[in-house]
């Protein structure tokens, strides 16, 4: 099976220059600065990389909105979004302690596709170990005169789901409340700071000295039509080997479950999260799905950051419902009224639903205000509230219906 | 120049300059797009979602706060979509609202309660306890807080952020825990505290003047300038007559700024907005001789008299830039010869801010310069006074006590031979003069101020006269006749 | 207006120097907020409105938009946080692993409830949302840094935390 992330690693020592170089490391940069800004861009476009912090936009694409220099002069930065928090997700959190060289030099390679002099990795909190791992890589390339064409700097934030949506992210990095904007402008014209500014994921970046070194035409050619390359699910739960695992784009579902063992001994497979638990889950007969963004999305869910969140007979969606609610609720950053509001009522009307005392009128409303917020809102977690709101009871009615008493009018 | 362009707005093809905000264009066009957060002097940050319509092409609703119209674009605000979303906008700012209605003051002026009845009239779903906050925080020395009934529109942190750049209120915390709060270690007491109120959609910030005082359907509105600085802000007066046991029986129960993009925006300055106590107390209403025995008289009465002493043309007129145009022209009519002292100095000034405030603390100066009227010092009154060569001195809208002095000002009283006092407010020295004649005070009568720049604005009468007072104008008419001999 | 307060700075010269060495670390001074903050979090463990106050006269912020952002991150507490600061993911792979078990045994090793501070200042422990370690559920962490699964064993070894 094709791997280009976690290729190396049974290589202990890969998170070290000496030992990353020797696996054919900073080659692609090597070649990128050979190229032209715009024929980078483009080779990239070929490959058909698809973002993958959780929006899957074509990420040549979205390098090509940013104006030229001679358009729009001054600085322009590359934000390497490392606020992995979506539940469910830890696949950059392994990246940037297996592979800091990997990310560095894919950070690189954008910043000199898009003409930027100064880059930043901005690195959640509670990634703590990580950011030390990183610091060290990247003195290790600042000494070895690698980062002469774009400085590194790097950034931790300080909690909060929120700061991982990109425009969230650039408030939080010029020291506001992370409230998402309303683009336009979007971020690759004014972004950090007001300047063009591209913020990619730390998986995305990562696979750029690849499609460097091989060429676009390779990285597309594995995985599926408009998905190029591959994606690293994290995969938890239900499961006999939690983990990470690196597939090509469009695998079969059921493939990665197998990968990760299964489902846990003697249990059943009730429902599989795909990319982490903002997204709608998967039943068993959906096994055969392929993991691409357009499959999926045809599947009427994300495929997101790859989350996977495998769920068996003990797992009670009223319950878990519950808890994403909670999270939404939690970490709802309250600019908006619908998300704000509307994520705190579900997750009371949930509570009192596991508490027993909930009413038939409960289901139709949590349906009805879900619908009422989805589209909505201001970002994605609004989006979020409406969608978890309607979708675990409409996949598992007989969950929530077992918890209302009957003949229980309001 | 704005190109021009063609869009539909619910089927009707409309004109609008390019980029204009789809809310602002409806606006024009008389339909109403239900909004909170957006305001045309705060920005318009499209957090209550209140204001979406439906625009052809694009995958879901738009916020018309941040929706620039294109050519040819197809807008539906009034769509059975668009209504649903209105109305389910609604129902989540008023999930967690607490039913106050019967003891808040802005029942009645709310935005939740008109939007409910407009566009809402749903059942609540709501079982749940609603979320508690602070209620009653005194925010400041005129504005009283509730965080419950706040909606977090943010357009209050936006003024004392943006406006009067002060930031004595923040948003704090995160998603549903967030409130409205004064900055810690501050108070809200910048100098146009009071436009929060206005500003404000619900009831989360009112005003402690205004507070409990009388219910808002009770009050007739009408257009005036306020008479509190040289800028001369476009106010409206908001006044109580039909339930006079109300508001403590004053007939002024606040006052508002009216919009006026030539002269103060949308605000007015705290002093001018809570500055008319001197409207409902110690207010005249005889006609008296004081001296040498305290008399009703009638104007003519009054008017015989006081004519008596002027038409020897020795008159000192000490007034101030309170007289409108109709007071000033007049005055000037009447007594051509007078010596005038009407400058602000030394009482009638005071701060002069960026903002709105002006040092000179009356309205009217530029009506008298308009006219060619020039003001003596109130020194060289004084020492006219001390040397006793003032024979008849005429103190129309000016308090002595406060040129001078309450000590002072008696005694140089003293010194005149023939004195009169005319003005809507008794003073500490109504009781020292030979004759006090009852004038109006702006909300009683109509006129017009010319503002620091030039711009001239029309007050319009709000309430009747207090007993016998009459205009200045009016007044000097009078008197101008009586000193022609003309009989009343 | 009554500014917050211009009392005299409640850090150290030393502190000081750090918090000025934030304004320069990014091409624009306020990008150093928020690691400007965490350091102070760090220090006293909590982030009081004169600390915060301080922290915007350096960075010429108004004091309202720096308590905004102390009063919105989780990683900032205006009441203290023990030495150590526990935290225990409770997102959705965590819970399905027993999360809520986990804090009962927490509860009961540590002494104190969620948030509170056990008397000697050293411990105190919260539920925290997704810490990105879902295959080591239910996930541990101990100021900012993960520990691996929440077990009997490994909440009991954290009491030998210096």
């Amino acid at each position: 099976m094709t791997k280009i992330l976690t290729k190396h690693f049974d290589e202990p020592k890969l998170h070290e220059l000496e030992t990353y170089k020797r696996l054919d490391g900073y080659k692609g940069l090597a070649k990128a600065l050979t190229m032209s800004q715009a024929d980078v861009t483009a080779e990239v476009l070929k490959s058909n990389l698809r973002g993958l912090g959780g929006a899957g936009f074509p990420t040549g694409a979205k390098w090509g909105t940013v104006p030229p220099a001679d358009k729009v002069p001054g600085p322009r930065y590359v934000v390497v979004n490392a606020d992995e928090s979506e539940p469910g997700c830890y696949k950059d959190r392994v990246l940037l302690t297996r592979a800091p060289h990997q990310l560095i030099e894919g950070l690189l390679i954008a910043s000199h596709a898009i003409g930027a002099k100064e880059s930043f990795i901005f690195i959640r909190g509670e990634y703590q170990n990580q950011y030390d791992i990183v610091a060290k890589a990247l003195k290790e390339a600042d000494d070895a005169g690698l980062t002469k064409t774009c400085s590194i700097k790097l950034m931790r934030g300080a909690g909060a789901y929120i700061s991982g949506l990109d425009t969230a992210l650039l408030e939080t990095m010029e020291g506001k409340k992370a409230w998402p904007r309303q683009p336009p402008p979007f971020p690759t014209v004014a972004g950090l700071m007001a300047k063009p500014t591209v913020v990619n994921n730390v998986e995305t970046l990562s696979m750029l000295p690849f499609i460097l070194r091989e060429g676009g035409e390779a990285f597309a050619k594995i995985g599926s039509p408009k998905n190029g390359g591959t994606v690293v699910f994290s995969v938890s739960g239900h499961v006999e080997k939690e983990g990470i695992y690196e597939v090509p784009m469009g695998s079969k579902l059921r493939d990665v479950l197998e990968l990760a063992g299964g489902v846990r001994k003697g249990h059943k497979l009730k429902a599989v999260i795909p990319g982490g638990t903002s997204m709608p889950p998967l039943l068993e007969k959906d096994l055969d799905l392929t993991l691409d963004f357009d499959a999926i999305r045809a599947a009427g869910t994300f495929l997101g950051a790859g989350g996977m969140i495998v769920l068996d007979e003990t797992a009670d969606a009223v319950e878990v419902a519950h808890n994403i609610e909670r999270f939404l609720t939690h970490e709802s950053c309250g600019q908006c009224t619908p998300c704000r509001e509307g994520s705190f009522w579900s997750e009371e009307i949930l509570e009192r639903i596991l508490d027993g005392k909930g009413t038939p009128e409960d289901l139709p409303n949590l349906t009805r205000m879900g619908e009422n917020i989805t589209g909505k809102v201001i970002c994605a977690l609004g989006d979020t509230v409406g969608v978890i709101a309607r979708t675990w009871q409409q996949k598992f009615p007989e969950d929530f219906k077992k918890r209302i008493p009957h003949g229980q009018a309001s | 120049m704005a190109k021009r362009v063609k869009f539909k707005l619910n089927g009707t093809e409309l004109e609008a300059d390019e980029g204009r905000l789809v809310i602002d264009a409806a606006k024009d066009a008389g339909v109403e797009i239900p909004h909170y957060c957006y305001h045309p002097a705060l920005g318009n940050p499209g957090n209550c979602r209140m204001c979406v319509v439906e625009v052809a092409g694009a995958p879901k609703p738009l916020v018309s706060c941040r929706t620039g119209v294109r050519e040819g674009m197809d807008v539906k605000s009034d769509s059975d979509a668009i209504k649903r979303a209105q109305a389910s906008a609604l129902e989540l700012h008023l999930v967690n609202h607490p039913l106050d209605c019967p003891v808040c003051d802005q029942s009645g002026e709310c935005g939740l309660q008109d939007y409910y009845m407009k566009i809402g009239k749903y059942q609540s779903q709501v079982r749940e306890d609603k979320q508690h906050k602070g209620k009653r925080i005194e925010a400041g020395p005129h504005v009283m807080l509730d965080q419950e009934r706040c909606i977090l529109c943010t357009r209050c942190t936006r003024f004392v952020d943006n406006v009067t750049k002060t930031g004595e209120l923040g948003i704090f915390g995160r998603g549903h825990e967030e409130r409205i709060e004064v900055t810690p270690g501050m108070t809200l007491d910048n100098a146009y505290s009071g436009n929060v109120v206005d500003i404000c959609p619900v009831g989360a910030l009112t005003d402690r003047d205004f507070r409990y005082k009388v219910r808002v359907w009770y009050l007739d509105k009408t257009d005036s300038v306020c008479p509190g600085c040289s800028r001369g802000c476009s106010i409206s007066v908001h006044t109580n007559t039909i339930r006079p046991w109300h508001n403590d029986g004053k007939r002024v129960a606040r006052l508002k700024p009216r919009l006026n993009p030539e002269v103060n925006g949308y605000w007015m300055c705290d002093d001018g907005r809570y500055g008319f106590s001197n409207l409902d107390a110690d207010r005249l209403g005889r006609v008296l001789q004081v001296s040498p025995a305290k008399k009703d008289v009638s104007w003519e009465t009054a008017a015989q008299a006081i004519a008596e002493k002027f038409k020897d043309q020795n008159i000192a007129i000490a007034s101030s830039g309170m007289l409108s145009n109709e007071d000033w022209a007049s005055l000037n009519n009447a007594f051509p010869k007078a010596s005038l002292y009407f400058t602000a100095e030394p009482d009638q000034v005071g701060v002069e801010d960026e903002l709105l405030r002006k040092r000179d603390k009356v309205p009217n100066l530029k009506g008298a310069e308009n006219l060619g009227l020039k003001s003596g010092s109130f020194n060289d009154l004084e020492k006219d006074l001390e040397a006793g060569k003032i024979k008849n001195l005429y103190v129309i809208e000016r308090d002595l006590t406060k040129v001078w002095g309450a000590q002072r000002a008696k005694t140089l009283l003293g010194k005149a031979q023939f004195t009169v006092f005319q003005g809507p407010n008794k003073g500490e020295l109504g009781d020292h003069y030979h004759y006090r004649l009852p004038a109006t005070a702006y909300v009683e009568e109509e006129g017009h101020f010319t503002n620091f720049n030039g711009v001239i604005q029309h007050y319009k009468k709000a309430l009747d006269p207090i007993g016998s007072a009459r205009p200045d104008w009016e007044i000097f008419d009078l008197l101008h006749m009586a000193m022609k001999g003309v009989p009343a | 207006m009554t500014p917050a307060t211009k009392v005299k700075s409640p850090f150290t010269p030393e502190q000081e120097k750090v918090l000025e060495g934030w304004t320069k670390a990014y091409p624009y001074s306020n990008m150093g907020l928020v690691e400007a903050l965490r350091s102070v979090q760090d220090w006293n463990r909590m982030i009081s409105p004169e600390a915060a106050a301080r922290v915007g006269e350096i960075f010429d912020l108004p004091f309202n938009r720096v308590w905004g952002v102390v009063n919105f991150f989780p990683t900032f507490t205006t009441k203290p946080t023990g030495k150590f600061r526990v935290g225990l993911c409770h997102g959705l792979s965590c819970f399905l692993k027993g999360s809520n078990k986990m804090e009962s045994c927490l509860e009961k090793t540590l002494g104190v409830k969620k948030k509170e501070v056990t008397p000697d200042g050293k411990f105190s422990w919260e539920p925290m949302e997704c810490l990105g370690a879902c295959e080591q559920a239910p996930a541990l962490q101990v100021n900012d840094r993960l520990q691996g699964a929440a077990t009997e064993a490994t909440i009991a070894k954290l009491k030998e935390l210096k």
